[in-house]
């Protein structure tokens, strides 16, 4: 089991490879797993704990050993290891979300959010507030509709912002087509998000639901032809090939610097930012499709769209800056801290173009999908297609 | 479409190309937000400066009004209002008092006090729980940390002035009129002599009255102490008195 050796530099100092985890007949995963080993360092001492009061009550019972054995230890583990994937990505939302209130502020020549730790507290205090609200339901909305539809878009958001992985030791499954499945769960939100326009009997969240199939049309294509060859070019559509690859060439948007700009637009618009919020917009529509979701529901939703919008970043970072290496170094020790700064430049380039540009109207929308991205995706593809007959890749 | 664009935008393509330009103007605000602070000023936690003539509420000095009312009559909202005051020798005398609730601030009492007595002041905070107490009576409406700044002069240039090379301004021109008296009108009823806030008439007899044999008393209007309040014209019962421009 020295799986462990093939990413690993001699930076890399944080390693629980020795646990001797990985010789666990339950082990879940193929390769190193951080958080798992963590999380199952962490079910070793409460677990432990637990067996050891239990075994001081009645001593030599069963309970103590089955929870001290190789299967409960991996089943609790497990458990533990989901709260921190989730965990750690909500954190990194919650920052990303502080940082677009701060920086925004600054972009427009004020202060941002005050309330403590520099702003950041302004989240909590939010989020206690529609904490707080009443759940109230409009009187005459498709009611199964309209509940499954917010639960499908903020559970699939949040899918996928788990699914992202940090580093090669910091993954959920290491999938061969993890790539297409992340844009294939990500992509799915906007038919919930029609789909729910329509169940809320609104005029307003009606026309955001329409609005956002029409968004979905119009960068989706140039977006999966982009994503098709950043996987030509990386001969993989698994993430940590992409990422590797680009490590032992260069980082992707120096070839393909016309679909690093493209990509990075049809990803402010599948996350549904600025200037490409067409289907909130909160100044021609009252709130969008959100319209009629109150409190904590509409809570969740925008937390959603923040997920939304670190994994839009999370994928320009895999696909074109190298993902969680660094030139030269490789992976270093603290490949997640790179991945995630890598992240929140993204992230801030997002702010910037929705401080410096007005919203598109939807028939705008159409017009730069079909006419500007779809030709560009497609010279990109040609270049990359020189660029690999040729023998540079 | 590229060439209806460079018919559109044919000047510095570079700059205006699509997202560059607003993006770059946005960077540099941030940069320079980044480095100095925003322009937003926190406003109950830290106060912007505010200039020693800045028209908060109107400040009274208690000892230096006259009481000729001149405030009250002033006031485009007519939120001052004269009303009896104990001074510190113990005589009653007349005082102004401002409902700050309809106090537009707009400094016109300073302006036109004769004595510069009624000053604007840099407070704002004035916000109470109840209409009531909103009325500033004359001892609250005092206000200690006077400084000459805040004395606001009414300030004229004349076009006459401007016409002969003399751009100075002139300071308290109108309180230059006075107080002209029309002698068949007059009844000598020492009216405006009582109601001159700073004793500037006196009666004097000017003969005696043919058929009763009484005294025939005219005021006469002591020019370097009158402040020109209108006090005597608006009292006079049978308009006798009327404001002269004298310049």
């Amino acid at each position: 089991m020295d799986l462990v050796v093939e990413y690993n530099s001699l930076l890399n100092f944080i390693n629980f490879g020795e646990l001797g985890l990985m010789d666990n007949a339950y082990y879940p995963f193929d390769t190193y797993n951080l958080p798992y080993a963590i999380c199952y360092r962490l079910w070793e001492v409460l677990g432990g704990t637990i067996a050891w009061l239990l075994n001081l009550l009645f001593p030599d019972n069963g309970v103590s050993r089955w929870l001290i054995g190789e299967g409960a230890s991996t089943l609790f583990a497990l458990i533990l290891f989901m709260l921190v994937m989730f965990i750690v990505v909500f954190v990194c939302t919650l920052i990303s979300l502080w940082m677009e209130r701060k920086c925004l502020g600054r972009m427009m020549d004020r202060r941002g959010t005050m309330v403590g730790m520099k702003g950041f507290l302004q989240c909590v205090a939010d989020g206690l507030k529609t904490f707080m609200k009443e759940n109230t339901l409009p009187g005459k909305i498709d009611r199964m509709t309209y509940m499954w539809t917010v639960s499908l878009v903020i559970g699939v958001s949040v899918l996928v912002a788990c699914m992202v992985p940090l580093s090669a030791r910091w993954y959920v499954v290491d999938y061969d087509t993890g790539l297409l499945i992340i844009m294939a769960f990500f992509a799915l939100a906007p038919f919930f998000i029609l789909v729910s326009g329509w169940a809320q009997n609104n005029k307003y969240a009606l026309i955001g639901g329409m609005r956002a199939a029409e968004l979905m049309i119009s960068y989706e294509v140039p977006m999966l032809i982009m994503i098709a060859t950043t996987a030509l070019l990386a001969g993989s559509f698994n993430i940590g090939d992409i990422v590797y690859a680009q490590n032992d060439t260069v980082w992707f948007f120096i070839p393909q610097i016309i679909g690093f700009i493209t990509f990075f637009f049809c990803a402010t618009a599948e996350s549904e930012r600025l200037p490409f919020d067409i289907a909130e917009a909160e100044a021609e529509l009252v709130e969008g499709w959100q319209t009629e979701y109150a409190g904590m529901k509409w809570g969740l939703i925008m937390l959603a769209d923040y997920f939304r919008g670190y994994v839009a970043c999370a994928m320009v970072t895999i696909m074109y800056l190298g993902g969680w290496t660094l030139p030269f170094i490789g992976d270093g020790p603290i490949p997640e801290i790179v991945f995630l700064l890598k992240t929140w430049f993204v992230f801030f380039l997002m702010i910037l173009i929705r401080a410096a540009l007005a919203r598109v109207r939807p028939d705008q929308i159409l017009n730069i999908g079909w006419k500007v991205f779809m030709p560009l995706s497609v010279i990109n593809l040609a270049v990359v297609l020189l660029l690999k007959v040729g023998g540079v890749f | 479409m590229t060439i209806k664009y460079l018919d559109k935008y044919p000047k510095n393509l570079a700059k205006s190309l699509w997202v560059v330009k607003p993006s770059w103007t946005v960077f540099k605000l941030f940069c320079k937000t980044v480095a100095h602070r925003p322009v937003t000023v926190l406003y109950p936690y830290e106060k912007e400066w505010v200039p020693d003539n800045y028209r908060g509420r109107p400040g009274l000095r208690f000892d230096k009004c006259v009481g000729c009312g001149m405030c009250a009559r002033m006031c485009p909202t007519a939120c001052i209002k004269l009303v009896d005051a104990v001074d510190d020798e113990g005589k009653t005398v007349k005082r102004p008092q401002v409902n700050m609730g309809r106090c537009a601030m707009c400094g016109y009492c300073a302006e036109y006090c004769p004595v510069d007595a009624m000053t604007v002041t840099p407070e704002y905070e004035i916000a109470e729980y109840t209409r009531f107490d909103l009325l500033y009576g004359p001892r609250r409406l005092n206000y200690d940390k006077t400084t000459p700044g805040m004395e606001v002069k009414l300030e004229v240039t004349l076009p006459s002035d401007i016409a002969n090379g003399n751009p100075e301004r002139r300071v308290s021109l109108f309180d230059l009129d006075r107080p002209e008296l029309t002698d068949s009108k007059c009844i000598g009823c020492k009216k405006c002599a009582k109601v001159c806030p700073v004793s500037a008439i006196t009666m004097v007899e000017k003969g005696t009255n043919e058929k009763t044999g009484k005294p025939i008393l005219r005021p006469e209007i002591d020019n370097s102490k009158c402040i020109c309040c209108r006090n005597c014209v608006d009292d006079c019962p049978k308009d006798a008195l009327e404001i002269k421009e004298v310049l």
